[in-house]
C-alpha cells in the first residue's frame, strides 16, 4: 500500500476552559478516499477537522500531511492553502456576488494589494466560473450569495473550496442544515469532487444513510475517542447504539 | 410554604454575608441612610417654613460641616448594614431583599401594605417635597402679571419672524450643518480605526484585553463630559468660533461612533471569518473579506445618524459661541429681537426636521 496522504497519532486538543474535546485519536487517510467522520454533537468531529487545519492547534500527537509534519508548523497559512474546507451554515459573504465568493478561494495565492483591490485577473475569474459550472449553478454567478437557497449556497462554498484547487477537502456537517433531498444534491457534488477531481474528501456526518451511501471507509468519534473505524456497512445495530446510545434511533434520509 | 420559608431562613444564617447577601444589606443601608437624610431635610424645611428660627443652621453652616456629615453618613450606613439581616428576621422584606434576594413565594399583597412599598412610597413622597423647595418652585412667579405680559410680547415677536433676516439665518445655517459635517468626517476614521481595539469579541485575552478596557474607560470619560462643556474648554483653547465647536463635536462624534461601529462589530458572525481563514488568507485579508463587508451598511446608517445628530448639536453649541446658527440665535435674543429670534428658530426647525427626515429615509434605504 502507498504512503498515506495524512496521518494523524495520538492526537489531542484540550481547550482553555479545561474542556478535553479530543483525547489521542490515530488513523490514516489514503489518497482518493471519501472518510466521512461520524458521533453525536460535541464528540470533538469539528475539533478534529479544525485541527487538521489548524484552524485550531492541537494540544499533542502528532499530524503528517504528505510526510510533512504539519501538527507544529509554523506556516499555516500555507498549509491551510493546501485544504479546502465547507461549513454546516456555508459561511459564504452575504453581500458579495457568488462569483466573488468563489474567488475568495484564491485569496492565499494572490499578492496582498492585488486582493485587496479585488484585482482578479480573466484567468482567475474563468477558473471560479468553470467551478462554478460544475457545481451547476454559473447561471448564478452575478447574484448575491445571500439570495441564494441553502443548498445553492452550499454549492458555492463547494466551489469556492475547489477554487483552491485543494489537495485535500474538509467538510464539517455540510448537509445538517438543508432538506434531504437538497442534502443530496450537495453530497453529490462533493462525490463529483472526490470522483472527477481526485481529492481527498474527510466529511463530518449525521445521518447513517448518507453515510452508507457516500462513504468509503468511516470514522466514529465518542467522547473524543474513536470507538469504530472501519466500512459503512460494518455498522450494524449494535455498532450504531454503541456510538449513539441504547437510546438512539436512526433516521432514514431517502 | 412555612417549611420552604423557615429552610431559607436557616439557609441565610449559616452563610450570612455571601456575595447577594452583601449587595442587599449594601443597598438596603443605602436607602435607609438616604430615607433618613431626606427625612431630616425635608423637616427642616418644613420648621422653617412654619417660622422656626434655623438661620444658625443656614446652608453655609451644612457647606461648611461637609466632611463631619459625611463621615457621620456613613458611620450610620456602617450601622445600618446589620439591618437587613435583622428586619429578615421579623419577617418585613426590604427593597434590598425584593431586588436582589431570592424569589420567594409570598402571598399576593397589595404593594401599599407590603414592608417595601410603604418605604418607596415615603421615599419618594419627601424626596418630591424636597425637589419643590430646592427649585423654589412657585405657582405665584408662573402667574405674575409682569412675567406674563413679558411672555406675551416674546411669543408675539416670534409669532411675527423677521423674514429679511433669513438669508443671514440660511448661511449661518449652513455654516452649522458644514461644521457639523466636519466634525462628523474627522471623527470617521479616528473611530474606525480605534472601534476595533474597543470590539469584545477581537480583544479577548491578556494584552489585548487590558487595551480594550483602557480604551472603554477613557470613551465613557469623555463621552460623559457634554459636548457643551468641551465647546467651553475648546473657546479658551483656540478662541471663540467655529472652529471651537467642531472640535468640541468631533471629540463627542469619535467616542460616539466608536461605541456604535463597536457594537456592529461585537454583533458579527464568525462563519465567513473562519471560512475565510480557512483558505490560508492572512490576517488583513481576514478583515478586510470577513469582517469589513459585515459592517459597511450599519456603519454608513449609524455616521448618518450621528450627522444628524451632530447638526442639532452644533446648534446648541453655537449657544456658547461655536459658532454658526446658536450663535447668531444667542447675540439676537441678548438684545431681545424677538422678531429675529423667531425667523431664526424657525429656519432650526426646518433644518432639523429635514436633516432628520432625509437621514431615517436614507437608513430605511440601507437597510
Amino acid at each position: 500500500m502507498s504512503r498515506p496522504l495524512l496521518s494523524v497519532k495520538n492526537l489531542g486538543k484540550v481547550y482553555p476552559n479545561g474542556v478535553s474535546a479530543l483525547k489521542g485519536v490515530t488513523f490514516d487517510v489514503m489518497e482518493g478516499e471519501f472518510l466521512v467522520v461520524i458521533g453525536l454533537s460535541g464528540s470533538g468531529k469539528s475539533t478534529l477537522l479544525r485541527c487538521l487545519n489548524r484552524l485550531h492547534d492541537p494540544s499533542y500527537g502528532t499530524i503528517e500531511f504528505r510526510g510533512e509534519r504539519i501538527d507544529q508548523m509554523k506556516d499555516v497559512l500555507s498549509l491551510r492553502r493546501r485544504i479546502g474546507m465547507i461549513f454546516q451554515n456555508f459561511n459564504l459573504i452575504p453581500r458579495h456576488s457568488v462569483i466573488n465568493n468563489v474567488l475568495m478561494g484564491q485569496l492565499g495565492r494572490m499578492n496582498i494589494w492585488r486582493s485587496l483591490f479585488q484585482n482578479f485577473t480573466d484567468d482567475e475569474k474563468a477558473q471560479a466560473l468553470q467551478y462554478l459550472e460544475l457545481v451547476g449553478i454559473a447561471n448564478k454567478a452575478n447574484i448575491r450569495a445571500d439570495q441564494l437557497s441553502g443548498g445553492q449556497q452550499q454549492r458555492v462554498a463547494i466551489a469556492r473550496a475547489l477554487c483552491q484547487k485543494p489537495e485535500l477537502l474538509l467538510a464539517d456537517e455540510p448537509v445538517a442544515s438543508l432538506d434531504p433531498a437538497t442534502a443530496h444534491t450537495v453530497m453529490d457534488h462533493l462525490r463529483k469532487a472526490n470522483h472527477d477531481l481526485g481529492i481527498t474528501v474527510i466529511c463530518n456526518l449525521h445521518f447513517l444513510s448518507l453515510v452508507r451511501e457516500y462513504a468509503t471507509r468511516v470514522i466514529a468519534l465518542k467522547a473524543g475517542e474513536i470507538v469504530f473505524q472501519g466500512l459503512p456497512q460494518d455498522i450494524d445495530n449494535a455498532w450504531f447504539k454503541r456510538i449513539y446510545g441504547e437510546e438512539a434511533r436512526d433516521i432514514d434520509v431517502e | 410554604m412555612l417549611g420552604l420559608n423557615a429552610y431559607m431562613a436557616k439557609k441565610r444564617e449559616i452563610s450570612m454575608l455571601n456575595k447577594t447577601q452583601f449587595k442587599e444589606s449594601l443597598f438596603d443601608a443605602v436607602t435607609f441612610t438616604y430615607t433618613l437624610a431626606v427625612t431630616f431635610f425635608a423637616g427642616w424645611l418644613l420648621a422653617s417654613s412654619l417660622g422656626v428660627d434655623l438661620s444658625a443652621y443656614d446652608q453655609d453652616f451644612f457647606v461648611a460641616n461637609v466632611p463631619k456629615i459625611s463621615l457621620f453618613l456613613v458611620g450610620i450606613m456602617g450601622a445600618l448594614l446589620w439591618l437587613n439581616p435583622l428586619l429578615y428576621k421579623v419577617g418585613l422584606r426590604t427593597i434590598g431583599l425584593v431586588l436582589f434576594g431570592p424569589q420567594t413565594p409570598t402571598a399576593q399583597k397589595s404593594f401599599l401594605k407590603t414592608f417595601h412599598g410603604l418605604h418607596l412610597l415615603v421615599i419618594f413622597l419627601l424626596t418630591f417635597y424636597v425637589s419643590i423647595s430646592v427649585t423654589e418652585a412657585s405657582l405665584d412667579d408662573l402667574l405674575d402679571p409682569d412675567g406674563l405680559s413679558g411672555a406675551a410680547r416674546l411669543w408675539l415677536g416670534l409669532a411675527d419672524p423677521n423674514w429679511s433676516i433669513l438669508p443671514k439665518a440660511i448661511v449661518k445655517a449652513l455654516e452649522t450643518i458644514f461644521i457639523a459635517f466636519l466634525a462628523t468626517t474627522l471623527a470617521i476614521p479616528v473611530a474606525f480605526f480605534l472601534a476595533f481595539f474597543a470590539s469584545k469579541n477581537l480583544m479577548r485575552t491578556g494584552l489585548a484585553l487590558s487595551i480594550y478596557t483602557t480604551l472603554r474607560i477613557a470613551l465613557n470619560l469623555s463621552r460623559s463630559v457634554e459636548p457643551l462643556v468641551w465647546a467651553l474648554i475648546f473657546t479658551v483653547w483656540v478662541g471663540v468660533g467655529p472652529f471651537a465647536g467642531m472640535l468640541a463635536l468631533f471629540l463627542h462624534s469619535v467616542a460616539s461612533l466608536i461605541k456604535y461601529y463597536s457594537e456592529v462589530i461585537e454583533g458579527i458572525s464568525e462563519g465567513p471569518l473562519e471560512a475565510i481563514r480557512s483558505t490560508g488568507a492572512n490576517n488583513v485579508q481576514v478583515v478586510w473579506f470577513g469582517v469589513v463587508p459585515q459592517i459597511v451598511l450599519p456603519y454608513i446608517a449609524m455616521t448618518l445618524y450621528r450627522w444628524d445628530t451632530n447638526v442639532r448639536m452644533a446648534t446648541v453649541i453655537g449657544l456658547v459661541g461655536g459658532g454658526g446658527i446658536g450663535t447668531l440665535l444667542i447675540t439676537y435674543q441678548g438684545q431681545a429681537m424677538w422678531h429675529e429670534v423667531g425667523c431664526i428658530i424657525l429656519v432650526i426647525a426646518a433644518i432639523v426636521w429635514l436633516m432628520d427626515a432625509a437621514s431615517a429615509l436614507i437608513r430605511e434605504a440601507l437597510k
